[in-house]
């Protein structure tokens, strides 16, 4: 009876000491001083370019160089997969245990504006001289302002654009955009001379286009742009996607699918089935994607290929942009918050701004990167690079991931052909006006 | 001075308080003699406390704040209100009840067929299917759902193949309204019930024999046997598995996050995902956690009404 009892209390003393252990703050870092802060840093980063079969590549100099410079910093990093990185990022604040830094998806629309309402980013307008800010594109730093503060650092920014197979154009004697622009007309005219039965079985092999539509993804909204349609006013108190301009644009996309010269799974695929469609089974010819795509293309030894724009319809030629970047999280230390700027600034850089373009598919947020002319021999990203004069960003509203979801949501069962872009629309209005009445 | 009344109530509160503070203290004693035990059972119930119970109370006061990371608010019953008045909530309710109401009998259904099966095979045949058909409980259902979303797959999925042999229309299973909800109960209905194949087979066992050998005599063929013997004797065991996969089929989530995430439009929005998109993605914690006790309640009074439909009437019987 006394070695059960025994047992018992070393094996209670046992689990009450792992567990205290195991809640444990981290206590690595242990000088204070705003100057000298030393410690760890926890930084996440979704994989970008490939170096040596490694996604991570990057982040992993930077780390280097970081610790280098740094003596006594020692920096983790988390891998975290893009199309993860939300919903991690919200598991760890109702953890109250966030990272350090993380990035910002290049096709975000900047400073996520939960997160500052939960007041869990840092602002960093103190760690940035009026120089330094000078450097940054007004566009990029406004899409990382809120309430006049700026929360994190832009790193590349993105727009989207069509990517054209011109192997399968040369095949049906298809002549590509004249300096990539086209319109509605011209586009559909094209799509159905790209839509045909390739190996004589009597089905249709490859399409003209195909694309998706999910949640926080914008690459088929340009379409519902085309006629002037917008989701939102511009003081962004109205829902205004309802209007003919847009649900005549969303009509003219679904009815692709009835001509037919888009796929049946066009708008409910997913993101890797739609870029492989186009990129490794080759069997759509058109498809538009964010910027990223064009770099990934060219690693995919997919050299026959021009960037163009979306088609015009009756509004002005236009496309939906994007900004990445790095985002700082609540810190209670001011040393820690300094070492968090300089590690920023070391990732938004000049020099690592030019290299992302190049590796990235990314323009820079930097003047000064943009001066170094990072796509001197880089055909397509020039081609992408003419469409940022008509970017134009999501609108920044407080809710708008809901009324995105809302939008999204309705839109999927257009282009299933399920429901009229009206009825689609005035379904959306109803949870989109309750938002923006908030 | 007391009146004779005051010191009356006294006596008589003392003769209730005296026994209670008795059983306390004898509670106390007999807790002290069995501590052997308690420190043995300590770190479970640690474990439990900090993961379970705590979660559990901090989601009961988080439906009536408005939460924020660095405070909170109260909010009375704001977010139950929102809650009633949402037509997602309604939509994603319904879209659970379709998927409860037909998974569970199903699966109670199917996991009683195939033990009836298995059970007069020898022991190992039996071995075998009982570990062919744990398989699958034992697989993640990350990967089940991998392998189901090619399944469904319009262009290069197997049930498209096989209606595409027999001139069948072929539909985008998981992108259609009309079909992604059905092709998610399907795919609940045609995973194996393991967990209850096993719970059958040992109830199966413990049937005793003379039953059937009474009711064999008595004429009654193999199908009166398993009618008016295994089934009424199986009972308990069905009223478990039938709370079990409620209780699961309330909380279906991870297939709908990998195969629809909701969609299309919210043709498969269900309680769980709708909780988990309001908590995790839009930070509402207060309003995520008052969808949860809803959802908690519902269960808790479907679990009641099917403990009363079976349970009680088999006592009856």
């Amino acid at each position: 009876m006394n070695y059960t009892k025994t047992l018992a209390v070393l094996a209670t003393a046992s689990i009450l000491a792992v567990t205290v252990t195991g809640c444990s703050k981290d206590t690595t870092a242990t000088q204070e001083t705003a100057s000298n802060w030393t410690g760890k840093i926890t930084i996440w980063d979704g994989p970008r370019w490939e170096e040596n079969a490694n996604k991570y590549a990057w982040i992993e100099s930077q780390k280097k160089a970081f610790e280098t410079s740094h003596p006594g910093v020692t920096v983790e990093i988390v891998q975290v997969p893009w199309a993860e990185l939300n919903d991690k990022l919200g598991v760890s604040i109702a953890g109250k245990a966030w990272p350090d830094l993380a990035p910002v998806d290049i096709s975000g629309n900047g400073v996520n504006p939960t997160f500052v309402k939960q007041k869990v980013l840092e602002p960093v307008d103190e760690f940035i001289t009026a120089d330094e800010k000078k450097d940054f594109l007004p566009n990029a730093i406004s899409a990382w302002t809120q309430d006049g503060k700026l929360y994190g650092l832009p790193l590349g920014m993105t727009v989207h654009g069509m990517l054209l197979n011109l192997d399968l154009f040369k095949e049906r004697n298809v002549e590509p955009p004249k300096d990539g622009q086209w319109t509605w007309d011209e586009f559909v005219a094209d799509m159905k001379k790209l839509t045909y039965d390739k190996d004589g079985d009597g089905k249709t092999d490859v399409y003209g286009l195909s694309t998706y539509v999910k949640n926080g993804y914008y690459e088929s909204w340009p379409f519902l742009y085309m006629d002037g349609g917008r989701p939102l006013s511009d003081d962004m108190s109205k829902f205004t996607f309802d209007s003919k301009e847009a649900t005549g644009a969303m009509k003219k996309l679904a009815d692709l699918k009835t001509l037919p010269v888009a796929p049946k799974e066009m708008g409910s695929g997913d993101v890797g089935g739609t870029w492989k469609a186009f990129s490794a089974q080759k069997n759509v010819a058109v498809e538009p994607w964010a910027t990223w795509a064009i770099s990934a293309a060219q690693k995919a030894k997919m050299s026959n290929f021009m960037v163009a724009a979306y088609p015009t319809g009756s509004g002005k030629p236009v496309t939906i942009g994007g900004v990445g970047g790095w985002m700082m999280f609540h810190q209670e230390d001011a040393g820690k918050k300094k070492v968090l700027a300089d590690l920023m600034k070391q990732l938004t850089s000049k020099d690592q701004q030019v290299v992302t373009a190049k590796n990235y598919g990314t323009f820079p947020t930097r003047q000064s990167a943009v001066d170094a002319n990072p796509f001197g021999e880089n055909l397509q990203m020039q081609q992408a690079q003419k469409l940022t004069q008509n970017a134009v960003m999501v609108p920044k509203h407080q809710q708008w991931k809901k009324i995105d979801e809302a939008i999204q949501s309705q839109l999927q069962l257009v282009l299933n052909g399920e429901k009229s872009p009206e009825d689609a629309m005035k379904e959306a209005k109803k949870t989109a006006d309750e938002l923006l009445s908030k | 001075m007391s009146s004779p009344h005051a010191t009356k109530s006294h006596l008589d509160a003392q003769a209730t308080t005296q026994p209670a503070t008795r059983r306390r203290s004898s509670l106390l004693r007999e807790m002290w003699k069995q501590r052997a035990a308690y420190l043995f059972l300590m770190p479970k119930l640690i474990l439990f406390t900090a993961f379970i119970l705590i979660p559990i109370i901090w989601a009961f006061v988080l439906a009536f704040q408005e939460y924020g990371v660095f405070g909170s608010e109260w909010v009375g019953l704001k977010n139950f209100e929102s809650v009633a008045k949402s037509e997602l909530f309604r939509s994603a309710l319904w879209n659970t009840l379709q998927y409860t109401v037909v998974t569970v009998p199903l699966q109670v259904l199917i996991a009683l067929g195939l033990a009836t099966l298995i059970h007069p095979l020898g022991r190992l045949g039996q071995s075998f299917f009982r570990g062919a058909f744990y398989l699958p409980t034992v697989t993640s259902m990350v990967i089940i759902a991998m392998v189901w979303r090619w399944v469904y797959n319009y262009r290069y999925g197997l049930f498209n193949y096989m209606l595409s042999i027999f001139g069948l229309p072929t539909p985008d299973w998981l992108n259609q309204s009309s079909t992604a909800l059905w092709a998610l109960i399907i795919m609940s209905v045609l995973i194996p019930p393991g967990v209850g194949i096993i719970m059958y087979l040992a109830a199966m066992g413990s049937i005793p024999e003379q039953l059937y050998e009474a009711a064999e005599i008595d004429g009654a063929n193999g199908f009166q046997r398993w009618w008016r013997i295994t089934v009424p004797l199986l009972k308990p065991t069905t009223l478990y598995l039938t709370m079990l996969s409620l209780i699961g089929s309330f909380q279906v989530f991870t297939q709908i996050l990998l195969m629809t995430g909701g969609g299309p439009g919210h043709a498969t929005e269900t309680l769980v995902s709708l909780v988990y998109k309001t908590a995790f993605r839009d930070l509402e914690f207060g309003l995520a956690s008052a969808q949860a006790i809803v959802l908690f309640v519902i269960t808790l009074l479907f679990g009641i009404a099917q403990y009363w439909l079976l349970y009680r009437k088999a006592e009856e019987d």
